[in-house]
């Protein structure tokens, strides 16, 4: 936990270095979701609700996709790309000789405060949802709501640290990036509006419904507890296995590398 | 020595191996399409062997220069002891932990420093990357700074260690990386390659610092270079490895007489004279002042009977620089090999 805040302290202080980045970023999300606002409309242009979400209630998903987009570009993404560069040149090495958990060393080093544009901007497009809904948030919602999208974090990362670790056997993975982004973009729209056997693999296989839809339903009054339990008995369940193949894979890596 | 007496002996010894070995299990492929297709599914393999039956100890406070040509070895040893890989066969322990435990404290008191990767910040200043390495050590905050400016000091880095570490040349970036893989002031150091594409100067100023940091701290220090500069500088034993093999591990004047093979004695007579009964004449230029070529074993007798035979005023006799005796050496293996 220290270490990971003075790396926090380190990354946010350098970042302020280049604020000229927060312009581009704070662009970026804008345009991101001024895209979206203008596709949700012409959708509810032809109708008023979409496999049973109303308009606000899919502004409240959109509002929380960009929200955990958010938290994906500021810790995730940046730390993965880095291991990713490490394996590739061989800098990995260096990790194995530290004294600290390298599963932790290499999730802390890097962060993209200006991600974090993408946080408020998903939070003004969510309350603007929600202000639109007719019920109210209850004190439950939220707090499902928070302890969801907190999971929901957490099972992005420990895919996309599966999936890195994968590097340990395929050294040429550049692509995971590309292909992380363009799944995360079907975590725009509930899952519930696609075909059962994508829903099932964007839920469990690639948890972006967890990661977005779950926290929606928290707020829109849909989640159950059922549903909450099994969603965070799978989030433990998974960062254990995650545990495990880096384990695994950091002593392969030992074992076979040059 | 077995690594069960280690611990006994593990006072003054810093690292101890014995019958160390690696065998790397890699795929082979046959240039070609059909091959590429086929290898998808059956993959044949070749185990290589990079490291065979190593056996050495090395005294806390030693420098030991490890050397051979690429591909012998040295790396994959190195590795070993620090921990990144695992032996196939034979025991090491350094500073009487074993190195693949990766334990904790083990990792607390060593460092690795391979010359051709960095591991500082690019977009960051040093300091930066200093302050993350004192939280990954742990290192409380007086001993840090103390350290820290100690070494900005010897390494002459001043300034430089606030600049972003993109715009530090070559030089300045390895001295900056030397610094920061020190800053836990670690017991034993493993080197590679430290001086790897530095200007002499630099070079030097590397050297100087290692020698330095050695007395210092009393450090042990296990270095490989391609710089015989850094080796006779620094170390006065050397190890050298071939093809995975221990060839030589004594002093560094052993090695070039164990293959340097001979020695040249360069004779300067108050009358010219013909020598070419003692040894080879290799040069003549100068009657007065011929120079032959005699074997390393037979360097006393031929100076006896020169001092005793001819009107010799002053005789030296010169070593075949380092150079040459490493790769005759090297020569020597791949013939028999």
């Amino acid at each position: 936990m220290r270490l990971f805040l003075i790396f926090l302290r380190i990354g946010v202080m350098n970042e302020f270095q280049y604020r000229i980045n927060l312009a581009i970023q704070l662009l970026q999300s804008l345009i991101a979701v001024g895209t979206g606002l203008v596709v949700l409309a012409l959708i509810f242009r032809q109708t008023t609700t979409l496999s049973g979400w109303t308009q606000p209630e899919l502004l409240v998903v959109m509002g929380v996709y960009t929200i955990v987009g958010g938290i994906v570009g500021f810790i995730i993404e940046p730390n993965m790309g880095q291991l990713m560069q490490d394996i590739r040149m061989g800098t990995f090495d260096y990790l194995l000789t530290k004294p600290a958990d390298s599963q932790l060393l290499v999730s802390v080093r890097q962060f993209r405060l200006w991600s974090l544009t993408d946080v408020v901007v998903g939070a003004i497009v969510g309350a603007w949802g929600l202000a639109s809904m007719s019920a109210t948030v209850r004190p439950i919602d939220a707090a499902g709501f928070v302890v969801f999208l907190a999971a929901g974090a957490v099972l992005i990362y420990c895919v996309w640290l599966l999936i890195t670790t994968g590097a340990f056997w395929f050294i040429r993975m550049e692509m995971v990036q590309e292909l992380f982004q363009g799944i995360y973009r079907a975590g725009q729209y509930p899952v519930s509006i696609y075909p059962t056997w994508l829903r099932t693999i964007l839920t469990f296989v690639l948890p972006i419904g967890f990661a977005v839809t779950f926290p929606s339903e928290a707020l829109t009054r849909r989640a159950t507890v059922t549903w909450g339990l099994i969603m965070i008995g799978f989030t433990v369940v998974l960062f254990a296995a995650t545990r495990m193949v880096w384990k695994f894979g950091t002593r392969r890596y030992s074992g076979a590398s040059a | 020595m077995s690594s069960g007496d280690s611990a006994v002996s593990g006072d003054h010894a810093s690292i101890v191996v014995d019958g160390l070995g690696k065998t790397f299990n890699v795929p082979v492929r046959e240039p070609g399409l059909r091959s590429a297709v086929t290898s998808l599914f059956n993959r044949k393999t070749n185990d290589v062997v990079a490291v065979d039956d190593v056996g050495f100890t090395v005294e806390a406070g030693e420098i030991v220069g490890f050397l051979g040509p690429n591909g012998a070895g040295k790396t994959t040893t190195l590795k070993m002891l620090s921990g990144l890989l695992h032996p196939s066969e034979g025991q090491a322990s350094v500073l009487g932990y074993t190195p693949f435990d990766r334990d904790k404290e083990f990792l607390r008191q060593i460092t690795l420093v391979m010359g051709n990767r960095n591991q500082l910040q690019w977009d960051l200043p040093a300091l930066d990357s200093f302050e993350m390495s004192r939280a990954v050590y742990r290192i409380p905050r007086p001993e840090f700074v103390e350290q820290r400016d100690e070494l900005i000091e010897l390494l002459d880095l001043g300034e430089l260690v606030s600049k972003p570490v993109r715009n530090l040349s070559l030089g300045e970036r390895m001295k900056a990386e030397i610094a920061n893989s020190l800053l836990h002031r670690p017991a034993v150091l493993f080197l590679d390659e430290p001086t790897l594409g530095l200007d002499v100067t630099m070079q030097r100023r590397i050297r100087s610092f290692l020698a330095d940091y050695n007395r210092r701290h009393n450090a042990t220090i296990l270095l490989t270079s391609h710089y015989m500069a850094d080796v006779e500088a620094l170390c006065r034993r050397v190890m050298v490895i071939n093809n995975g093999s221990l060839m030589f591990d004594g002093d560094l004047e052993l090695l070039s007489e164990r293959f340097g093979g001979h020695r040249t004695l360069v004779v300067t007579l108050s009358e010219p004279a013909d020598l070419s009964t003692y040894g080879e004449v290799v040069d003549d230029s100068t009657p007065s002042r011929p120079s032959i070529r005699i074997g390393g074993d037979e360097a006393a007798a031929v100076t006896a009977r020169l001092l005793a035979e001819q009107p010799v005023i002053d005789l030296t006799i010169e070593q075949p620089p380092i150079d040459d005796v490493i790769e005759r050496a090297f020569g020597v293996e791949a013939d028999t090999a």
